[in-house]
C-alpha cells in the first residue's frame, strides 16, 4: 500500500514536471510558412571572425620559436662560460 | 660551419621580417577568406617537422651503425626541433580547422598520426633526458621508428577519409598564392638550418666540458 502510494506520488511529480521543463527550452526560430528566396535573406554575419585566429595562430609561432632561440642561447651562453673557467683552472695549474 | 651560421641567420631574419608583406599580399582563398592565411606558416612548419624528422632519423641510423658522435649530436638536435615545429602545426591547425571546419580537432588519419609523429620525439627526448647510461641508443631507435612515420603521415589524407586537404593542394595553389607559400617554406628550412647549427654547437661544447671535466679530475688524482 505504502508501496503504491509512493508510486502515485512519483508520477504525479513527473507528470506535473514536463510541461515546465518544456517551457524552460529556447525558443527557436518561428515555423516558416514557405520557401524563403536567398535575395530576401539579411545579410550575413560572420559567426566566429577568423582574425583572432590567425593572429593566435601567428603570434603562437613567433613566442615558440623566440622562446627557443631565447633558451638555446642562454645555454650556449652558460657552457661558454663554464668552459673558460674551466680551460683557465686547468691552464692555471701546472 | 660558423662561416655559414651569420649569413644564414641574418637571411632568415630577413626573409622572416618580409614573409608577413607577403602573405597579406596574396589573395583571399574563396571559401575561407581570412583565416586560409595561417597556412602559410602551418604548411612551412609541417614541412620542416618532416624534415627535421628525416634528418633526425637518418643521423641516428648513422649513429647506431657507425657509432658516429656527430650522428647523435645532430640526431639529438634535429629531435628537439621536430618537437618545436610540431607544436607550431599542432596550435596552428586546430586554429585554423575551428574556423574551416567547425571543429578544434578530429580523430582522422592524418592529425592523429600527426600528433603521433609528435609524441614520439617528445619521448626520444624524455629517454634521452631520463634514460640514464645508455640512452643514447635506445632513443636513436626512436628516432629510427618516428622516420618511418613521416611517409605514412603524408600520405594518410590520401587513403584516408579525412577533413584535411589533399597533398595536392600545394601543387595546385593559384600563382599568387604559390610565391608567398614557398618564400615561406624556404624561411622555414632556413630556420631550422640556423637552429640545427646552434644546437649541435651546443651539444659539442657540452661534450667538450665533460672532456675538460675528466682531464681535471685525471690531473687533481694524479
Amino acid at each position: 500500500m505504502r508501496r503504491l502510494r509512493q508510486w502515485i506520488l512519483m508520477s504525479a511529480f513527473v507528470l506535473a514536471t514536463t510541461p515546465a521543463l518544456g517551457a524552460m527550452q529556447p525558443a527557436g526560430p518561428a515555423a516558416q510558412d514557405g520557401f524563403v528566396p536567398a535575395s530576401q535573406l539579411p545579410p550575413a554575419t560572420e559567426q566566429l571572425p577568423a582574425t583572432p585566429l590567425v593572429a593566435a595562430a601567428y603570434a603562437f609561432m613567433w613566442v615558440a620559436t623566440l622562446a627557443y632561440v631565447f633558451l638555446l642561447w642562454r645555454r650556449l651562453a652558460a657552457v661558454d662560460r663554464e668552459l673558460t673557467t674551466l680551460r683557465n683552472e686547468i691552464g692555471g695549474k701546472p | 660551419m660558423q662561416r655559414v651560421f651569420v649569413p644564414a641567420a641574418a637571411l632568415c631574419a630577413l626573409m622572416f621580417a618580409v614573409a608577413p608583406f607577403l602573405v597579406v599580399g596574396a589573395p583571399y582563398e574563396s571559401t575561407m577568406g581570412l583565416v586560409q592565411k595561417i597556412f602559410y606558416y602551418h604548411a612551412p612548419a609541417g614541412m620542416t617537422m618532416f624534415l627535421a624528422a628525416f634528418v633526425s632519423g637518418i643521423a641516428s641510423g648513422v649513429y647506431l651503425f657507425r657509432g658516429s658522435r656527430t650522428g647523435d649530436r645532430i640526431a639529438a638536435a634535429a629531435a628537439e626541433l621536430v618537437v618545436l615545429f610540431g607544436a607550431i602545426v599542432l596550435v596552428t591547425g586546430p586554429l585554423w580547422g575551428r574556423k574551416a571546419w567547425g571543429v578544434w580537432w578530429q580523430w582522422d588519419a592524418r592529425l592523429t598520426s600527426s600528433l603521433l609523429l609528435w609524441m614520439m620525439f617528445v619521448a626520444y627526448l624524455l629517454v634521452r633526458r631520463y634514460g640514464g647510461p645508455g640512452s643514447e641508443k635506445l632513443s636513436a631507435a626512436v628516432a629510427l621508428f618516428g622516420m618511418a612515420n613521416v611517409p605514412f603521415v603524408y600520405v594518410s589524407v590520401n587513403f584516408w577519409r579525412t577533413l584535411h586537404p589533399k597533398t595536392s593542394v600545394v601543387s595546385t595553389l593559384q600563382p599568387g598564392m604559390r610565391g608567398p607559400f614557398w618564400f615561406c617554406v624556404g624561411a622555414f628550412v632556413l630556420l631550422f638550418v640556423v637552429l640545427l647549427i646552434s644546437r649541435v654547437r651546443l651539444a659539442q661544447q657540452l661534450a667538450d666540458l665533460d672532456a675538460l671535466y675528466l682531464q681535471a679530475g685525471d690531473r687533481a688524482s694524479a
